[in-house]
């Protein structure tokens, strides 16, 4: 078996050094020496100086903008580490056996890669970020306690390093063995890294003699405190140093999320901080917390989870915030229903508390207690899809630019639908009983923790590189990158769900070996994500000095969709005041949701609101009868032809409380056809493609034709099935066809008789 | 598909299978060359064994006596390399130790013995076979090979860039 620490050891040094050595590199190359001499003792003297100013200026610094960027360069190092420790895990799956790491080894491996990337990477990321552009987008002068914000800092560093103590002690370990006999250095030869999972279930926590897991748990603490910290920070900053103009009602939807999340963490946090008090005293002063004498195994579970569940929101709303601050830049639309964005993440606040058990379902907690958690988990999927619609809603006939942060954002969208989805199943009973111990869980979570918020990061940071650099990064590389780490991440975790619907059970080093082929696929997936993350690294470092300077004031052309936010806003002031520069103004400018015009509605936009919405209204109920009536023929025809059965008819009668009558049915078929559907069609025809209002109508008709389809589905099969299909589909086009042609006429008709009488 | 300065295929399509041969390469060479130095770096083929506590071992057994199938050996009866190990296990904190050496009470050890020493009781398993690593003699080669291939399809971009500056100033220099 492979020496891991070793291993692990050489290959974070390799990236240091490389890091190290593109850094030293490209500064030497963006300075050269202006005599073309070489380089004097006074100036080597000079360059110490200036290193040590540097040094101590990065140290002792309380500008958000400076903290900002130490939260990312830690997060981005600590992901670097986690990402080091999810390479060696798949590799130890390219085979069935364990054959390169010991099975302790991969257990050790998926503690410390958990561990590492949710708490170490994840949240300073977010933070980092949010220290940077949320003062700047509130128009605050910095975040409200600077000195605490370095604090809350500070004490990362210390707290990675007691979690991830175990590798380092056992490289030193080793190297010591080199000179020194084993039994000098025994503690260094017995400390090792945590191999419990990083869910630190007791009792095996609680039982396992590792020292390590006592510091882990103390280097836990000690971030918890940090993120509480920041989370005080963040909430005070929102709350009192908005800048002048900046309300509730128009609080960019970043802040809000970042509002959220730090509630979240204000409350989730302590919780962690006393689970973990408990579980130290119960391994180091004989307290029965978690002991079957005491509270219990499962109450570990509860405290754990308490925290654990509102943890994934507190990772997930900031990648939600960006996705909503971002993706309307890129296509040319202002954010479809901030309104309920930002309901949806104060829903998604309070519902992460009630969701807890559903990780717990396979436990012995009391079913009436599990049921409870069953429905708050499926409904905490409304306030998500909410957000997914409203993206979707967003993009819907933008004036798309494929960029990187684009590609990322769609990506995004992708694997988190995906992602979500495959939730939505884990959170019935059922289904969690069977698939809770296998790779399918494993797909899921990773869809979102490697789909929507890594490439949320990743955007933000191409996004906000020119304000944050004054450079251009290398924009081919960055849509390829974007690209790359779509595709891996699609490949990895797919391929995942499939094995784990197909039972394979996760945490395990050895496997079936009929499963090798699709773990290689993983695993290859797997690397195509570290390479594009180690692309990504590549063209941040390199561009910071390569990179072609910013010369305008609006890098991203945000002001002819006037989306200039206030961030930018910034940037365009200081490079005024620092270079001269002309404000760019672009040649035309218009609203942000209206490619034409300003939108006017459908019947024309003349007169009061209520006037417009009952002229629209009757308009509409007109169109929907005549459609509703060539509908009919239609669906006469199919039940002549027998692929329609009048029967289900009856069916809509019952549901509504009257008789089971085809007539009954019918008619109320005419009415929901002449008034809700047409309604319908006029709250969301300005979000449907289509450039005529027929075609529109078409698309309308084709959406809504595949509920009916499965309403009043009667058991058809093979040819029947495919003529019901095809019927169903071409009354729904007729009624399209009616709703939006009658529609226009009447539009048409009254907008001749309003020029007249003017 | 090339189009002057601007071509899909050198732009995107090459650096993409160029990462798709490193990851591919990487999965095939890494193993690959592990099996090769494998031999020479680790003690594989030797199991490593769990030893419980006493204190353990009685907690297994609820106070009951074992049943008959379970092998009960003496300290005595493994062998040195098998004594070496259960020693270091019983001071190891999580209780593992690797048998460097001869195993004859191997597959006593997979059942899950008994093994008494010095009036004690331990319960002994093998948590670990640690197999050695077989891979196909060509994988390392064509891993490597691959990984090279793979670098030269992420670095085709500036090179397709750099020949067509050549193209372009032979262009105007005819």
């Amino acid at each position: 078996m492979l020496n891991r620490a070793i291993v692990e050891g050489t290959a974070l040094a390799a990236l240091a050094v490389s890091v190290l050595f593109l850094w030293v590199r490209e500064r030497r190359k963006a300075r050269p020496e202006s005599d073309g001499g070489y380089t004097t003792r006074e100036e080597i003297e000079f360059e110490i100086g200036r290193i040590q100013s540097e040094v101590y200026r990065w140290l002792t610094t309380t500008d958000h903008r400076d903290i900002g960027l130490l939260y990312i360069a830690f997060g981005t190092a600590a992901g670097l580490w986690g990402g080091v420790d999810a390479m060696m895990l798949r590799t130890e799956l390219l085979t069935p056996p364990a054959d390169i790491w010991t099975p302790e080894t991969y257990n050790a491996l998926f503690t410390t890669h958990g561990l590492t990337m949710l708490i170490f990477f994840v949240l300073p990321v977010f933070f980092g970020i949010g220290n940077y552009v949320l003062p700047l987008l509130i128009g605050a002068d910095d975040m409200a306690f600077p000195r605490v914000n370095a604090i809350g800092f500070w004490l990362l560093p210390p707290a990675l390093i007691l979690v991830r103590m175990g590798l380092m002690i056992q490289v030193l370990g080793q190297l010591l063995n080199l000179v020194l006999p084993a039994e000098a250095i025994r503690f260094f030869l017995t400390m090792r890294e945590v191999s419990v999972g990083w869910t630190l279930y007791a009792p095996l926590s609680v039982q396992q003699p590792n020292p390590q897991i006592d510091l882990l748990l103390l280097g836990l603490h000690l971030s918890g405190i940090a993120t509480t910290v920041g989370a005080i920070n963040f909430i005070t900053t929102i709350v009192y140093e908005r800048g002048k103009g900046v309300s509730w009602a128009n609080l960019d939807i970043f802040s809000w999320n970042m509002l959220v999340t730090s509630g979240i963490a204000l409350f989730a946090f302590p919780l962690l901080g006393s689970a973990l008090v408990m579980l130290l005293l119960d391994r180091n002063l004989g307290t029965a917390f978690f002991a079957t004498e005491g509270g219990g195994a499962i109450l570990w579970q509860h405290l754990f989870w308490f925290w654990g569940h509102p943890e994934v929101y507190i990772l997930f709303l900031p990648a939600t915030g960006l996705m909503s601050l971002i993706l309307p830049k890129f296509v040319g639309r202002k954010l479809f229903g901030y309104q309920f964005i930002v309901y949806s993440t104060l829903g998604l606040g309070v519902l992460s508390f009630g969701v807890w058990a559903h990780h717990m379902f396979t436990t012995s907690a009391d079913p009436r207690v599990k049921l409870s958690f069953m429905a708050v988990s499926i409904a905490i999927a409304v306030p998500s899809a909410i957000k997914v619609f409203n993206w979707i809603t967003t993009m819907w006939e933008g004036d798309i630019r494929l960029t990187a942060p684009f590609i990322l954002c769609a990506g995004g969208i992708g694997t988190f639908i995906i992602g979500g989805v495959t939730g939505v199943f884990l959170a019935v009973i059922p289904v969690d009983i069977l698939y809770h111990g296998t790779y399918y869980v494993v797909g899921h979570f990773h869809l979102i923790v490697v789909g929507i918020i890594p490439f949320l990061m990743i955007a933000a940071s191409y996004y906000w590189y020119p304000l944050i650099t004054g450079r251009w990064y290398d924009t081919r590389m960055a849509r390829f990158q974007a690209l790359l780490i779509v595709f891996g991440s699609f490949v990895t975790f797919m391929t995942l769900l499939i094995i784990g619907g197909l039972g394979l059970p996760r945490r395990q080093a050895i496997y079936p070996p009929e499963y090798q082929l699709a773990q290689q696929i993983a695993t290859v997936g797997g690397y195509i994500i570290g390479l594009s993350a180690l692309l990504w690294l590549y063209n941040m470092l390199v561009s910071y000095w390569r990179g072609t300077p910013v010369t305008t004031t609006d890098p991203w052309g945000l002001k002819a969709t006037s989306q200039f936010t206030r961030e930018w806003q910034w940037f365009e002031q200081r490079m005024v005041d620092k270079y001269d520069i002309e404000p760019t103004e672009p040649e035309t400018t218009r609203r942000s949701y209206a490619p034409e015009a300003e939108p006017t509605g459908l019947a024309g936009g003349v007169g009061t609101v209520a006037q417009t919405v009952s002229r629209n209204a009757w308009m509409a109920a007109v169109g929907g009868f005549v459609g509703t009536v060539l509908m009919s023929g239609g669906l006469i025809t199919a039940i002549l032809i027998g692929v329609l059965d009048p029967v289900s008819f009856g069916e809509i009668a019952e549901l509504v409380g009257l008789p089971a009558s085809p007539a009954i049915g019918a008619g109320l078929f005419l009415v929901g056809g002449t008034v809700t559907w047409p309604l319908l069609f006029l709250a969301f025809s300005d979000y449907l493609p289509g450039r005529l209002l027929f075609e529109t109508g078409l698309v309308f008709a084709t959406l809504i034709s595949s509920g009916f389809a499965i309403a009043f589905y009667t058991g058809q099969s093979g040819l029947a099935f495919v003529g019901y299909l095809t019927f169903v589909l071409v009354s729904h086009w007729a009624y399209g066809i009616g709703l939006t042609v009658t529609f226009q006429y009447l539009k048409s008709d009254e907008a001749l008789r309003s020029r007249g009488g003017g | 598909m090339s189009n002057g300065a601007d071509s899909f295929v050198f732009q995107y399509l090459a650096p993409f299978v160029g990462v798709l041969l490193i990851a591919v390469g990487i999965a095939g060479a890494v193993p690959g060359g592990y099996a090769l130095v494998e031999p020479e770096l680790e003690n594989c083929g030797n199991p490593t064994i769990g030893v419980e506590s006493p204190a353990e071992t009685a907690e297994r057994f609820g106070g009951d006596e074992p049943g008959p199938q379970l092998p009960q050996l003496a300290f005595e009866e493994l062998s040195s390399a098998e004594q070496t190990a259960f020693l270091t296990a019983v001071d190891d904190p999580v209780g593992e130790e690797q048998v460097v050496g001869d195993v004859p009470n191997a597959d006593s050890f997979r059942r899950g013995a008994l093994v008494a020493y010095e009036g004690d009781r331990y319960y002994v398993t093998i948590v670990a076979e640690n197999t050695c690593f077989a891979a196909a003699p060509l994988q390392f080669p064509l891993g490597v090979f691959a990984i090279a291939l793979g670098f030269l399809g992420v670095l085709a971009p500036p090179l397709y860039r750099r020949l067509v500056r050549l193209e372009q100033r032979a262009g105007r220099s005819e």
